[in-house]
């Protein structure tokens, strides 16, 4: 029976079995990655993972099921399950669970690989990760590079979701990435590392786009004028610039998770916690203040060659731009059919699902600051005495979302107008109101970096953009990691 | 349940076709999992989630390149095609630094006794679960409780070409519980089992309901050095760094500490011994043979404070001229479990050996700023309280531990003599622990 059959035939069954809501996806995921440490392949490996997963409601209750055993038999059984288990424990709700009723989908859609990865020969992607250990590991003069380790992935991910309240979608994305990990290290000075990863939809073409070999090229570089040249961050309050990296994951962490409705119902308070943000302010007619004007914050499935792309949700839902901060005001939450319902709303089409055997759960797609007007050259130039952080390595976030760290990993003073010397793991660590109450300029260009973020029971990690333009806070102090 | 025989002779008959299709060396490991899971979201369940999955991993090598492949597939057919698509370009990738042959396979004994019925029983109706441990955590006065109970049942067999045929059952028994109280009041616990304990999960909730009370009405607290008390949830995520950090894979790509030490240096406090046991029976991780056939056996990672062990597969072991550990991961080898030696004092005495300090329940997010160094930070959640002249004084708000690994490690004075068995989102390895005081940890908190 065909992956299509197989979802319609679990969608009919569960709605005779009495289910009010069935919702049945055929997911493949299939990766091809290269591992190197130092340009020497040290694995080649190949992951398929192809199943479906099922989920109803009944009885106010809901169920989910999965199986990689995909015989006719096999589905109905998986869909007896999770109607079974449902309803064991819906004695114990003291309000049903249900869904908004949304309008779905019915389309197939493709992601097509300009440069398709079977067109390219193992022997040039093999080259890719020598090529750019050839680059990297002369760009140092003192110091060492005992260890770079670089992961190549390819991926294909299709989908075909149906459900009982009409949706059907087939998708089809293919990603790539490329993560790192760096250690820069000189005997008297000690080692500076960075781990980072690039990633994207699309084929193989998007390898050539990234300018890898002189963008880490100079990276390490930079790394090595770090270990060697860093000085103590000022301790007065001054000016922080932080790069579009830091603005990204800044972004991420305090306004697209604390936007989840699910995390503000308390869904995932015992995994990734709650949110500063309750049900009961957003019932309130009080518009809820977070920032200045500046603080506008998108989360955007559809941007073409994003790594967090889709068109439809895992539940059936168009997707679009969803505008979670507007102009320092909570706009609008991230939600499921789920969070509709009880906000008495529509879906956003936030609903995704790691692979086969995962629920959807709501997560962001691509998260970014909204740019401004300046060039970056502009915001140095107008920053009399400041420092500029351009990446991070170390960060944490509270489990609302409102107590957050970065530390520093390049970083320079900024003093007169003009970028001086580099200063060391200098610490920003500030609230999230802090944060988008003092941003006084914006940059122009949003830049974006790739991300795994992780969510749900069992851990879900899903690709994600988290991006921005460069920002500058004012009147910031500084702290300075051990 | 597939059975022993009908695994074992699938993974064989694969494990010969490839190798009669040209590969030179092959293991199969073949996994059969049924697993349910109850979430529990503000004192009621929110979902089950039931998994029915056969798990195919191989490994293979020819001309000492390496292949690893990971298969949750429809059909055979897609396996073999996928992996047989190898052959085509298997002698463009290089040489791996890391080859070593799979080793011969001698007396491994599976571990017996790894299942509990109680357990595959209690998968049949896991609200009973939910119910209880919803019953038990508002025994005390909390306003809801959310966490999740997880009940499985995992057959798995290795074959390799060097022989090894091995079997082993088992089922896991898992949970955490996080409940709220007032405005401000939360605690959470964990629990770990191969059995159907419930003793374990109810002493799990009802600690994380007292934790919850307890810390209802927090007051703010400076930021500064601080002698702490972690609970076994903490001293579990620091652990299951270190343990991470003692995989040779993980020296060898540059993510541990252990970058700069040499086994048989002082890296801890003399009072501390790590050691990764994967024969307790009692714990998810134990195992009779790793991921190469080679058996496992108990071992310290540190040994009162001494470093004593990389973890090692035999790739590894090669490349850093020692032997398995059997702690294979094909590429990376891991702990299996990991015991924190006890010691004589209870909670009360650690407590009262503080003049002032905190007593940190939970913690999340921890990150390293840089592996080598050991330079890190991790965010303190749920109930934490200040002691003041050996006495807690009050509830207070979370802070950072912001720190370096080498300094907890060497900071170590004094240790719990009640161990508890967690395993939770932010401790994946199952973790046996007492609680620990440790001296002169750096805090901070966010600026205003």
């Amino acid at each position: 029976m065909s992956p299509e059959d197989l979802v319609f035939l679990a969608v009919e069954y569960g709605k005779e079995l009495g289910a009010t809501y069935v919702e049945a996806r055929y997911h493949k995921n299939y990766l091809i990655s290269i591992v190197a440490r130092n340009g020497k392949i040290i694995d080649s490996s190949i992951k398929l993972q192809e199943g479906m997963g099922i989920r109803v409601l009944v009885e106010g209750s809901l169920g989910f099921s999965s199986t990689n055993k995909l015989s006719k038999e096999d589905v109905r059984s998986a869909v007896e399950k999770a109607l079974r288990q449902a309803k064991s424990y819906s004695y114990l709700l003291r309000k049903p669970i249900e869904f908004s009723q949304e309008k779905v989908g019915n389309m197939r859609y493709e992601v097509k690989e300009k440069i398709p990865f079977n067109n390219i020969d193992i022997e040039e992607k093999i080259s890719v990760l020598k090529n750019l250990w050839s680059s990297v590991h002369g760009s140092t003069r003192e110091a060492k590079l005992p260890v770079f380790f670089t992961y190549y992935t390819e991926s294909i991910e299709e989908k075909i979701v149906a459900s009982s309240d009409g949706a059907f979608v087939q998708s089809k994305i293919p990603r790539l990435s490329l993560r790192y990990n760096v250690v820069v290290y000189h005997p008297q000075k000690g080692s500076i590392q960075k781990h980072g990863m690039y990633g994207g939809s699309g084929g193989f073409e998007l390898y050539k786009q990234w300018d890898l070999e002189n963008t880490l090229a100079t990276e390490v570089g930079n790394y090595e004028k770090i270990l060697l040249q860093a000085k103590m961050p000022p301790k007065e309050k001054v000016s922080i610039i932080l790069g579009s990296e830091i603005v990204g994951l800044i972004v991420h962490e305090s306004c697209g998770h604390p936007l989840e409705a699910d995390r503000i119902l308390g869904r995932e308070a015992a995994q990734a916690g709650k949110s500063f943000i309750t049900p009961e302010m957003l019932y309130s007619k009080e518009p809820l203040q977070i920032g200045n004007e500046y603080a506008t914050v998108i989360d955007d499935p559809t941007i073409p060659g994003s790594y967090g792309f889709y068109l439809y949700d895992d539940e059936g839902v168009p997707a679009r731009p969803r505008y979670l901060y507007h102009k320092g005001f909570v706009n609008e939450l991230l939600h499921n059919k789920w969070t509709a319902k009880i906000f008495n709303t529509s879906s956003n089409a936030a609903a995704r699902a790691m692979d086969y055997s995962s629920e959807p759960l709501i997560r962001m797609a691509n998260t970014f600051l909204s740019p401004g007007d300046y060039d970056f050259d502009e915001i140095i130039q107008d920053t009399k005495k400041g420092v500029y952080i351009k990446s991070f390595m170390e960060w944490n976030i509270d489990d609302k979302r409102w107590s957050q760290r970065y530390v520093g990993l390049e970083a320079y003073l900024v003093e007169k107008g003009s970028i001086k010397y580099p200063v060391r793991n200098p610490v920003l660590e500030i609230t999230t109101k802090t944060f988008y109450s003092n941003i006084d300029a914006v940059g122009k260009e949003v830049r974006f970096y790739a991300a795994i973020c992780g969510k749900g029971e069992p851990a879900q990690g899903v690709p994600v953009w988290l991006g921005g333009p460069e920002v500058r806070l004012k009147n910031m102090r500084l702290g300075v990691a051990l | 349940m597939i059975g022993r025989e009908q695994l074992l002779d699938n993974a064989s008959k694969l494990c010969n076709q490839l190798l009669k299709e040209g590969f030179d060396e092959a293991a199969i490991l073949l996994t059969n999992t049924n697993r349910t899971m109850i979430k529990i979201t503000n004192s009621q369940p929110s979902i089950t989630q039931y998994w029915n999955i056969i798990g195919l991993n191989i490994y293979l090598s020819k001309n000492k390149r390496i292949f690893t492949l990971s298969f949750e597939p429809r059909s055979l057919e897609d396996v073999i095609e996928k992996t047989l698509s190898i052959l085509k370009y298997a002698d463009k990738v290089s040489e791996s630094p890391m080859y070593a042959p799979l080793p011969e396979v001698g007396s491994v004994t599976p571990l017996k006794d790894l299942v509990d019925k109680k357990v595959v029983e209690a998968m049949e109706e896991p609200s009973k679960v939910a119910e209880n441990a919803i019953e038990v955590c508002h025994r005390e006065k909390i306003d809801h409780v959310s966490g999740m109970i997880d009940l499985t049942y995992l057959e798995k067999v290795l074959v390799t070409s060097r022989g090894a045929e091995l079997y082993e059952d088992s089922t896991v028994f898992q949970g955490y519980l996080r409940a709220f109280a007032g405005e401000d009041g939360s605690g959470q616990w964990s629990f770990t089992s191969r059995k159907y304990s419930l003793n374990k999960l109810e002493k799990a909730a009802l600690t994380a309901s007292q934790y919850a009370v307890d810390s209802r009405n927090r007051q703010a607290v400076e930021a500064g050095i601080y002698d702490i008390v972690i609970s076994p949830m903490v001293v579990g995520n620091l652990v299951n760094i270190i343990g991470f950090m003692s995989s040779g894979f993980t020296i060898f790509i540059g993510m541990s500490l252990f970058m700069k030490n040499k086994p048989g240096e002082q890296v801890a406090s003399t009072k501390f011994t790590l050691i990764d046991d994967p024969l307790n029976k009692e714990l998810p991780g134990s195992t009779g043979f790793d991921d190469e056939g080679v058996p496992t056996y108990i071992k310290p990672i540190i040994e009162k404070g001494v470093f004593k062990t990389i973890l090692h597969n035999n790739k590894t072991g090669k490349m850093m001229n020692t032997r398995s550990t059997g702690n294979a991961g094909w590429i990376m080898p891991r702990p299996w479990n990991l015991v924190v030696e006890a010691g004589d004092y209870s909670l009360d005495e650690l407590i009262e050996s503080v003049n002032k300090g905190l007593l940190i329940t939970n913690n999340w997010y921890t990150r390293m700023q840089n592996y080598v160094e050991g330079l890190f930070s991790t965010v303190t959640r749920d109930a934490i309280f200040l002691i003041k002249n050996g006495r807690i004084e009050k509830p207070v708000t979370n802070l950072r531990i912001s720190d370096n690994l080498r300094n907890i490690l060497r900071n170590v004075d004094a240790l719990g003599k009640d161990v508890y068995d967690i395993q939770w989102w932010e401790v994946s390895i199952p973790t046996r622990s007492p609680y620990i005081l440790i001296r002169n940890v750096h805090t901070t908190k966010h600026l205003v």
